[in-house]
């Protein structure tokens, strides 16, 4: 073995394996100093105190049986603790839709009053298709639908940061949909303000094409955007998908959120989105919630997404 | 020194920077892919740092690899994502497009490097000198 012609003797060995360890070493020291550089950035932002914090916890599916979860309410708790563990008191929750598996009276008492159990001055919903299989979000209007508009879409202000909840789960074909009217509402209803507030959008369904084999998108959400494109940071936040995913379109910026209740499979993994069976034990590290700030100044959103363990 | 190995320890610092740049800049928050550009920083800061003193011609097998990886992830973030990533043409500009001009420096000089290592050698009949 040693008349190899590219052998390698002792010390070049060594000398080898030093550079290795300096390259290791050198790379551990950098990892460190952005981390580290990064962090303190991120403290500067915070020291600011960001102008705006909230949370978003989405798909608690409240009255779901089945063996991808025994106990939706449960897991739905430990999303509100967590929420109220924070660390201060958020500016508000949304909660994107599909609060309820079935939409039965029952399942919308169940989850109000759970969410009276949130610490905020203000929670804020939209439905999800669960929300309204039987009459084209009824009930859930009656329970959470004082002070929205048309079908329940919303807007409003606070911070400086202008907040849209649209409504893209009624009329569904396959994908979400949004209707004329909405649109004229969010065309309407932007036109006034100057190109640099911060805009934040959340819907249940993603307004972006995620997967629309699926029906993971909204088939006019391309119409909605526009009326969104001149301003310079706009946040699309939303549920449905079960599953943390980021996706960046020019100025505006997907976000979707993850579940309290089970997870799905990622886009296009088996014939259709059915709930996914974990291991034991594996469950709460699909589950979570998210949180959400904006400090003046900024472009973009920081956004922290907590499993529920 | 060596202009190759100047030019390549340059094109990783830059790749480095822009890596660096869009971690400190929000891409930490986002799962996984955080942790890899912090990653592909701080591995390209030493691989430059390295090559630039001197060191053996196997960090600028690890700088190509590390930089086709990088240009890999790139086009499977325009493509079909990664780890649930997804973003849209040379956004966010102007770093997309430094990084994936300086990965693409890093591999072609990588190239011209072995080629031309293995073209003088063969016409000389140099010895092998990659353990060197």
């Amino acid at each position: 073995m040693t008349d190899a012609p590219h052998a390698m003797n002792r010390r070049q060995l060594i000398r080898h394996g030093a550079w290795f360890g300096a390259a290791v070493g050198l790379a551990v020291v950098g990892g460190e100093v952005i981390s580290h550089v990064a962090g303190t950035a991120d403290a500067a932002r915070i020291q600011g105190r960001p102008t705006l914090r909230f949370a978003q916890v989405s798909d608690s599916h409240i009255g779901f049986l089945g063996k991808a979860n025994s106990n939706v309410a449960s897991s739905f708790g430990q999303a509100i603790d967590r929420i109220n563990n924070l660390g201060y008191t958020p500016d508000f929750v949304i909660h994107t839709g599909d609060l309820t598996h079935l939409a039965t009276p029952g399942q919308f008492d169940q989850v109000k009053q759970m969410m009276t159990g949130l610490r905020t001055p203000h929670v804020f919903t939209v439905p999800g298709e669960h929300d309204s299989i039987d009459d084209g979000g009824q009930k859930y209007r009656s329970a959470f639908g004082a002070g929205t508009r048309g079908a329940g879409w919303y807007s409003f202000d606070i911070a400086g940061v202008h907040v849209i909840a649209l409504v893209n789960t009624l009329n569904l074909k396959k994908l979400g949909h949004l209707g004329v009217d909405q649109l004229e509402f969010v065309a309407k209803d932007v036109a006034p303000l100057p190109s640099d507030t911060p805009i934040i959008v959340f819907s249940h369904i993603p307004l972006f094409a995620m997967y629309p084999d699926w029906g993971w998108g909204t088939d006019d959400a391309a119409q909605a955007l526009s009326y969104l494109r001149r301003f310079s940071s706009v946040t699309c936040l939303n549920g449905h998908v079960h599953q943390l995913f980021s996706k960046t379109e020019g100025n505006v910026t997907f976000h979707s959120g993850t579940t309290t209740a089970y997870p799905l499979p990622p886009p296009g993994d088996g014939p259709a989105p059915k709930p996914v069976t974990l291991p034991a034990g594996k469950l709460h590290d699909a589950l979570g919630i998210r949180e959400v700030s904006y400090t003046r100044g900024h472009t973009t959103l920081a956004l922290k997404d907590k499993a529920l363990q | 020194m060596n202009v190759t190995k100047l030019a390549m320890a340059v094109a990783l610092a830059v790749s480095g920077v822009s890596h660096a740049y869009l971690y400190i800049h929000g891409y930490q928050h986002i799962p996984t892919i955080g942790t890899a550009f912090v990653m592909q920083a701080s591995v390209s800061f030493a691989l430059a740092l390295l090559i630039l003193i001197g060191g053996p011609s196997w960090l600028q097998w690890a700088a190509a690899a590390l930089a086709g990886g990088a240009l890999g992830a790139f086009v499977l973030s325009r493509t079909v994502g990664l780890f649930g990533f997804s973003e849209q043409g040379w956004q966010p500009s102007p770093h997309a497009a430094m990084s994936v001009v300086a990965e693409l420096t890093v591999v072609g000089l990588w190239a011209v490097s072995v080629i031309g290592h293995r073209l003088v050698g063969h016409r000389f009949g140099r010895p092998d000198t990659r353990y060197a």
